[in-house]
């Protein structure tokens, strides 16, 4: 049933040598929320503006709602909403103005009733000039304009950057209301994890440049898993499992983050390496997401001694 | 539809430097103007050119000596200002304001988006410095005014110095779709617009500075277009 | 119906789960009673700020432990409680989790009876609400 709205391969961007994107291999299913996940400089507002035709590919090819993006036709580019990174909109325009002008170009799918109640909602005036808002107020603004007319497609840039706490929360809100309606997708790039987690089904994970993951979010939060293990002597420093990612130890501990590693194997690498006992600790979606793109190997940043 | 919301657009953001030059030219050419009817023709023909009766002018130079020269000084100067003007609106701010993201995702073709740029352009600077310049050479050929040198060479003059208006702008324009740096290539398309424009106002025949007029534009058309087309936002 | 339930976000806990188990608690409590009617998926979806699979699968999972029942084209249901059976696994989670219990209660130096009395203290709770209902909890 799922058909693909959105979809790259081997989309690769480069900026003299250095690849800022490289091979991008993605599939997003229609209906789905799609956190668009990565460190910052990972490539992910590259990859976006691949995908609506703004940047060149150095290779590879990425297509929405069926059309290539190099070649999207106003047709297409009507049935995808854009929220650009930093709500950047013209300062001179009221948001009366903005409207009349956003409203042209969506001329049978432009819900007046829905803009206006948002406005009314976020205490605006239609009169107010975008230079005169807040940050907070034009990425309201910015909301309104992408939700009213009725997006098939709604793709978000960062949109919650720098925004307090009731203004996420409205962000949420919109993509939900948006998903609620037939056969809408929206793939939105964020590092509130919290946020992601409350309204993502899907996550695809970028890490400097290269795909590291492409699944539902229940796939990923299930696959990402901390293990600690006891040793009745001193621990090992490494350990052999497929699907480490990291291991710390101290003393008698030895501290794994595993990735898609079955509970069986666990027990038979417990079992091999001598350890008296393990236990799974939950994580949130923050520390998974910090784990899996955390480079092999890190240790961190500051080490507290022990004191005796 | 799309096209004049876009044209919309574009005109009613360059409003208040097409009002200002507009009514600039208009206020300057007034001023000279005006007095008109207490001076004798004859002393006020001296008054403005500085020159003694009897002196003979050529009458193949452009800016020829005249009611207009005057007027015809000022739109010499604000026409290429003007275009300049435009072109960092229409091309520049964008860049700094980061808002060509938002206006070329809008569901238009990118051609169109240019098209309604270089239509604002070309209908801004006819309206505000054309329509104020028309005006200037019908009132100086009033019939209560003494019929001097005035005629249509007057008038092609200040038309011309308004499409070097719009050559300054589309230099403007492929300068800043240019993507090197500023002390490298970027700076070609506006000196080529700069120079060509000096140039072609050194000239005196007619003929000549129509054609140059028209192929310098031309060229510079050509660039925007495909500097537009093919940029990366 | 309205269903006050609080979802909190950034937590170990992943978010269908917290929904079970806080439905399941209102269920437990009574302020859902045999037959009443759950909230439509993306009516509680919009209402929480979640996605409406999330939802779906918290309906779900209420429904494969017995709580609710889902009837096509008319919604989720709080089941009758005489046909909810908890299988073996559901009842080796409640021993764990008892467990748990019982060793931080002695661990705080609770005696056995302190225990017990706590157990029916909070037992009350929820029992004691619906004493008058019948159907509720036998």
């Amino acid at each position: 049933m799922s058909e693909i709205v959105l979809e790259t391969k081997d989309l690769t961007k480069y900026y003299g040598a250095t690849p800022a994107l490289d091979h991008l291999d993605l599939q997003i299913p229609r209906g789905s929320i799609c956190g668009f996940l990565g460190r910052n400089g990972a490539g992910k507002t590259t990859a976006i503006k691949m995908m609506l035709g703004l940047l060149h590919p150095t290779a590879g090819s990425a297509a929405l709602l069926g059309c290539d993006s190099a070649a999207l036709t106003p047709a297409v580019r009507q049935r995808i909403g854009y929220v650009t990174e930093g709500h950047r909109l013209f300062r001179w325009m009221s948001i009366a103005k903005l409207e009349r002008f956003q409203r042209a170009f969506f001329p049978e799918q432009w819900d007046d009733r829905f803009f206006g109640d948002m406005i009314e909602y976020f205490e605006l005036s239609k009169k107010q000039k975008i230079k005169h808002l807040s940050n907070g107020q034009r990425a309201q603004v910015s909301l309104a304009l992408a939700l009213a007319p009725n997006p098939e497609l709604l793709i978000m840039d960062d949109p919650t950057l720098g925004l307090d706490a009731a203004i996420r929360r409205q962000f949420l809100e919109g993509m939900i209301e948006l998903i609620t309606r037939q056969g809408r997708t929206v793939l939105f790039s964020s590092h509130i994890l919290a946020d992601v987690e409350r309204v993502a089904d899907r996550v695809v994970v970028v890490d400097r440049g290269r795909l590291r993951a492409d699944c539902s979010l229940e796939t990923f939060r299930a696959s990402v898993r901390k293990v600690i293990a006891k040793f009745p002597n001193t621990a090992p420093s490494e350990a052999q499992i497929e699907g480490l990612l990291h291991c710390r130890h101290s003393e008698r501990q030895l501290e794994m983050t595993l990735v898609d590693v079955g509970d069986a194997e666990v027990a038979d690498w417990a079992r091999q390496a001598g350890a008296e006992g393990y236990e799974f600790i939950e994580m949130n979606l923050e520390d998974q997401f910090i784990e899996f793109t955390a480079p092999p190997n890190h240790r961190r940043l500051f080490q507290w001694e022990e004191v005796e | 539809m799309r096209f004049l919301a876009l044209l919309r657009k574009e005109l009613r953001e360059s409003l208040p430097w097409l009002l200002l030059a507009g009514l600039l030219l208009l206020g300057v050419g007034l001023l000279r103007l005006g007095p008109l009817n207490r001076f004798s023709t004859v002393e006020y023909w001296q008054y403005t050119n500085g020159l003694t009766p009897g002196e003979t002018v050529d009458p193949h130079r452009l800016l020829r000596p005249g009611l207009l020269r005057w007027p015809g000084l000022w739109l010499a100067w604000m026409a290429p200002a003007l275009g300049l003007i435009l072109g960092v609106r229409h091309f520049w701010m964008p860049l700094f304001t980061r808002t060509w993201s938002f206006l070329l995702h809008r569901s238009a073709a990118r051609p169109t988006i240019l098209w309604a740029k270089l239509t604002a352009a070309t209908a801004g600077l006819v309206l505000s410095l054309g329509a104020s310049w028309t005006f200037l050479y019908w009132y100086a050929r009033r019939p209560e005014v003494f019929p001097i040198p005035e005629s249509a060479k007057a008038l092609a003059s200040g038309w011309i110095y308004i499409a070097l208006g719009l050559v300054i702008y589309l230099g403007t324009a492929v300068s800043a779709l240019s993507t090197a740096r500023w002390y490298t290539t970027r700076i070609f398309g506006l000196a080529f617009a700069a120079v060509a424009t000096l140039f072609i106002l050194s000239l005196w025949n007619l003929t000549w500075i129509i054609t140059l007029t028209i192929l310098t534009l031309a060229i510079l058309l050509s660039q925007t277009i495909a500097a537009f087309l093919d940029r990366e936002f | 119906m309205a269903l006050w339930i609080q979802i909190s976000s950034g937590s170990d806990k992943p978010i269908y789960l917290q929904v079970v188990e806080q439905i399941g608690a209102v269920i437990a409590r009574g302020e859902l009673r045999t037959g009443d009617k759950l909230p439509a998926v993306r009516t509680l979806a919009a209402e929480l700020v979640i996605n409406p699979n999330t939802v779906a699968r918290a309906y779900t999972q209420l429904e494969q432990s017995g709580l609710v029942t889902t009837k096509t084209g008319s919604g989720t249901y709080v089941s009758d409680p005489k046909l909810r059976r908890g299988d073996a696994a559901d009842i080796n989670i409640l021993t764990e989790r008892m467990d748990t219990l019982i060793t931080r209660g002695l661990n705080l130096g609770l005696g056995r009876d302190e225990l017990t009395g706590l157990f029916e203290d909070r037992l009350e709770k929820f029992t004691g609400k619906t004493d008058s209902d019948t159907t509720n909890h036998e």
